[in-house]
C-alpha cells in the first residue's frame, strides 16, 4: 500500500512536472499567438461597432457601421469580383497543379529540373513578377499579343478592358500559386502506397480507373489543404490586382483587401473598414466550410 | 484580415521603436549643440526638431540641401530630415502616441481630412506676427491648406498640368501647338498612326481619366457645388464626354491601355509613340535627360468650346503637427523656407520645383525659361480639388469607374453621368466631416 501510493504520487510529480515543462514549451508560441492575433481579432471585432478614426474619435455607435455595409454598393461589388475570381481561379489551380504533380512524380531523367522551373514564379515576389507582366500584357509591344499576332489574332489590352482585366490577374495568379501546390502534391502522391496500385493491376485496372478509384480519392485530403488555401488566398486577393490594374478598369478588379485598407487608412474610417473585414472573415469561414462538405474532408481516407 | 491587424499592430510598435530612436538621436545631436554653445560663450541648447517626408533617393538630397543651409543660418535650431516611406500611416500612430514630428511634408489635399481632427497646428496668428502677406502665395494653394478659415501651412511646391507636345511630329503635320478644344482635336487626329489594327503613334494620350476635374473647368464648369454635392451632371459634364467620344471614336487618337507598363525609358512620350499629353512640370526634369532626342514644347491648356481655360492645382506644403512641442521653432523652419524670396528659390532650383512663394518666381530662371513659363501662365487660373474628405473617394470610386466603362463604349454618355452622379453623391455624404 505505502509502496503503491508513494508510486502514485511520484508518477503524479512526473506528470506535473512534464506538463509544466510543456507548457514552458509552448508559452512562446502561446504568447506570439495572443498578441498578434487574438488581441488584434478582438479588437478589430470591437472597433467594428464605434466611429473610430485613430486620431480623435472612438465612440460606441453599435450597429451604424453593419448597416451601413448593406447600402455599400462598392463593397458588394468587390465581392462579386473576387467570387467571380475565385470560381475561375480555385478549379483551374487544382487541376494544373495536380497535372503537374501528376507529370513529375515519375522518375525520368531532367525531372528534377522541371519541378525546379515550375517551382521557380513561387519564388518572385508578387509585385516583381507584376510589373513583368504588365509588360508581357502589353497591347502593341508585349510578348503575348506579339505571339498572338503571328496566328493573325489582334489580341485585347488586357489590363484595361473590363472583359480580360480579371482573367490576366487569373493567369498572373495561377503561374505563381501552381508551383508550391504541385509540390503539396508530389507529396500526397509519394503517400499513396504501392500496393493498391499492385493489386488493382492484378484486378485488371487500367490507368483511368487507378486514378479514379486510387490516385484522386487517396489525394482527398491533399486536394483538400490546396484547395482551402486556394479559396482562402482568392478571397484575400490584394497585390497583384493592386500592382497590375489598381483596382481598375470600372472597378472590376477592386478586392474587398484593397478596400478595406483605402476605407481605415486613406479615410480614416477605422470603425468601419473593421467591419468590412469582419465580413469578408465570415465570408471566408463560410466558403471553407463549404468546401469541407464538398471534398469531405472528414470522412477517413480508405 | 488578419494580416491587415498584424500590419496596424507592428506598425503601432514600430512607430513605438521609431519614437525611441529619436530620442537617442536627440541625444547624439546635443554635444554638437553645446560646443557651437562654448563658442558664444553662453550656455545655450540648440532645439532639436524632427522633419518628416516621403522623399527618399534624390528628393531626401534636395530635402537636406535646404535643411542643411537652414542649420547654417542661424545658431538656435537645428533640424533633421527623416525619411519615411510610409509616412501618413506613421504620422496616424505617431499623432495619437506621442514621437510626432515638429515640420511635416505634406501633401495639401489631405487637410480636409486631417485638420477636422485637430491634429495640425493654426498658422494663422504667426503669419499676423511676421507680418507675412497671404498675397505672395496663389490663393488657390492656401485655400486647400485651410479649413474652417483657419490656415494650416504654408505652399512648398506648387503645380498644374499643361499640354506637352512633340515639336517634331507637330512640324511634320504642319500645324501650330493647339490653343482651343478643336485645334486640339485636330492636331491629335492628324498625328495619329495607324498600321492596321495597330496605333503606332498616338496623337493624344487619353489615359488619365482622372483628368475630367481639368476638362470640365475648360467647359465651364466644377466638380462640387457650393453644398458639397457632385455638379457634372449637366451640360457642361456632356460636352467633356462628347468631346472625349470625338477623341476616341471618331477620330481614334488613343487605344485604352496603350501606355500601360510604359515607364521611364520606354516612356511613351520620350520615345514618340505619343505625341500630346497632359503632364506636369514634375516631368520636366525626366524629358531634358534626352536632350536633342526629344524635342518638346510646353503650352497652357487649350480652352473649351466657350473660351474657358482650366488645369488643376496641386503640390505640398509644409505643416506643424499640433503634437509637436516646437510649434514656434518649427514654424521659423517653415518660414524660412517657404517665405523668403532667396531660399524658395534655392529650393526651386535645387528641387526643379515651381516654388509656392510668388516672388521667386520672377527670377529669370523661370521667367526666361520657355519650358517654364508655360506653367506660371497655367497656375494663374489653375484651381485646386474641392476641399471635401470626400472628394478623391468620389473620383477614383465613382467617378473614373464610369467614365472608363464609357471609354471602353459599354456605358452612354447620359448614363455615364447620371452613374457618377448617384454614386458619387453616396460616397460624399459617407465620408463627410462628422461634427
Amino acid at each position: 500500500m505505502m509502496k503503491g501510493g508513494s508510486y502514485m504520487a511520484s508518477m503524479r510529480k512526473v506528470e506535473r512536472h512534464q506538463a509544466r515543462t510543456a507548457y514552458l514549451f509552448i508559452t512562446p508560441t502561446v504568447l506570439l499567438f495572443a498578441v498578434f492575433t487574438v488581441i488584434p481579432v478582438v479588437m478589430a471585432l470591437y472597433l467594428s461597432f464605434t466611429n473610430y478614426d485613430v486620431l480623435s474619435r472612438n465612440d460606441w455607435i453599435g450597429l451604424d457601421n453593419y448597416r451601413r455595409l448593406i447600402d455599400d454598393d462598392l463593397l458588394w461589388k468587390t465581392f462579386r469580383n473576387v467570387f467571380l475570381y475565385s470560381v475561375i481561379f480555385v478549379p483551374l489551380n487544382i487541376l494544373i497543379s495536380l497535372l503537374l504533380g501528376l507529370l513529375l512524380s515519375r522518375a525520368w531523367r531532367g525531372v528534377k529540373l522541371f519541378r525546379t522551373f515550375y517551382y521557380l514564379p513561387t519564388l518572385t515576389s508578387a509585385v516583381a513578377a507584376a510589373t513583368v507582366w504588365i509588360w508581357l500584357l502589353h497591347p502593341e509591344f508585349g510578348l503575348v499579343n506579339g505571339l498572338l499576332s503571328y496566328v493573325g489574332i489582334t489580341g485585347p489590352a488586357w489590363l484595361s478592358e473590363t472583359r480580360t482585366a480579371m482573367l490576366s490577374i487569373v493567369m498572373l495568379t495561377l503561374w505563381q500559386s501552381v508551383g508550391s501546390n504541385m509540390i503539396i502534391y508530389l507529396a500526397g502522391l509519394q503517400g499513396v502506397p504501392d500496393y493498391l496500385y499492385e493489386s488493382a493491376r492484378l484486378d485488371g485496372a487500367g490507368k483511368l480507373d487507378c486514378f479514379r478509384f486510387i490516385t484522386w480519392p487517396q489525394l482527398r485530403p491533399t486536394t483538400f489543404l490546396v484547395s482551402t488555401m486556394a479559396i482562402i488566398g482568392a478571397l484575400q486577393l490584394f497585390d497583384q490586382a493592386f500592382v497590375l490594374t489598381q483596382g481598375g478598369p470600372a472597378n472590376v478588379t477592386k478586392t474587398p483587401v484593397y478596400l478595406i485598407y483605402q476605407q481605415g487608412f486613406n479615410q480614416l474610417q477605422m470603425g468601419y473598414a473593421s467591419a468590412q473585414a469582419f465580413v469578408l472573415a465570415m465570408a471566408i469561414l463560410v466558403f471553407s466550410l463549404i468546401n469541407m462538405r464538398i471534398s469531405k474532408a472528414e470522412e477517413p481516407v480508405v | 484580415m488578419k494580416k491587415w491587424l498584424i500590419t496596424a499592430l507592428s506598425l503601432v510598435m514600430l512607430s513605438a521603436l521609431a519614437a525611441g530612436c529619436g530620442g537617442n538621436s536627440d541625444n547624439s545631436g546635443t554635444p554638437a549643440a553645446k560646443n557651437s554653445g562654448t563658442d558664444a560663450g553662453s550656455k545655450t541648447e540648440k532645439t532639436e526638431l524632427t522633419f518628416w517626408g516621403d522623399w527618399g533617393g534624390e528628393g531626401q538630397k534636395q530635402f537636406e540641401t535646404m535643411v542643411d543651409a537652414f542649420n547654417k543660418s542661424q545658431d538656435k535650431i537645428h533640424v533633421k530630415y527623416v525619411l519615411q516611406q510610409d509616412m501618413i500611416t506613421k504620422f496616424l500612430t505617431a499623432a495619437t502616441n506621442g514621437g510626432a514630428p515638429d515640420v511635416l511634408f505634406w501633401d495639401r489635399w489631405r487637410t480636409s481630412l486631417y485638420a477636422p481632427k485637430n491634429v495640425l497646428h493654426p498658422v494663422d496668428e504667426y503669419l499676423t506676427r511676421d507680418g507675412i502677406s497671404k498675397d505672395d502665395f496663389y490663393s488657390e494653394s492656401l485655400t486647400e491648406l485651410s479649413y474652417n478659415d483657419k490656415l494650416y501651412g504654408l505652399p512648398l511646391t506648387v503645380d498644374a498640368r499643361a499640354l506637352f507636345y512633340n515639336k517634331k511630329l507637330l512640324a511634320e503635320a504642319g500645324l501650330q501647338p493647339p490653343t482651343t478644344w478643336d485645334e486640339l482635336e485636330t492636331a491629335a487626329a492628324k498625328m495619329t498612326k495607324w498600321k492596321g489594327n495597330k496605333l503606332e503613334v498616338a496623337g493624344f494620350s487619353m489615359a488619365d481619366l482622372g483628368l475630367f476635374n481639368m476638362y470640365l473647368q475648360q467647359a465651364g464648369g466644377t466638380m462640387l457645388t457650393e453644398d458639397g454635392k457632385t455638379n457634372f451632371n449637366n451640360d457642361k459634364g456632356k460636352q467633356v464626354l462628347e468631346f472625349w467620344d470625338r477623341l476616341m471614336n471618331k477620330d481614334k487618337v488613343y487605344k485604352v491601355g496603350f501606355e500601360l507598363g510604359l515607364g521611364e525609358g520606354q516612356d511613351a512620350f520620350v520615345t514618340g509613340k505619343v505625341a500630346m499629353l497632359y503632364s506636369g512640370p514634375w516631368m520636366l526634369s525626366t524629358y531634358n535627360k534626352y536632350g536633342k532626342d526629344l524635342d518638346y514644347g510646353v503650352v497652357p491648356p487649350p480652352a473649351g468650346p466657350n473660351g474657358d481655360k482650366g488645369s488643376v492645382m496641386g503640390g505640398f506644403g509644409l505643416v506643424i503637427p499640433e503634437g509637436s512641442k516646437h510649434h514656434d521653432e518649427a514654424w521659423e523652419f517653415i518660414k524660412w523656407w517657404t517665405a523668403n524670396k532667396d531660399n524658395a528659390l534655392l529650393w526651386a532650383k535645387t528641387s526643379l520645383n515651381l516654388p509656392g512663394f510668388k516672388p521667386s518666381m520672377e527670377d529669370p530662371f523661370f521667367q526666361n525659361d520657355p519650358l517654364w513659363k508655360p506653367f506660371l501662365e497655367t497656375l494663374e487660373f489653375a484651381k485646386v480639388r474641392p476641399s471635401h474628405p470626400g472628394y478623391s473617394v468620389m473620383e477614383t470610386d465613382a467617378l473614373a469607374p464610369n467614365l472608363q466603362l464609357n471609354q471602353q463604349n459599354k456605358l452612354s454618355i447620359e448614363d455615364t453621368l447620371k452613374k457618377s452622379q448617384e454614386q458619387g453623391d453616396k460616397m460624399l455624404k459617407d465620408n463627410e466631416v462628422v461634427k
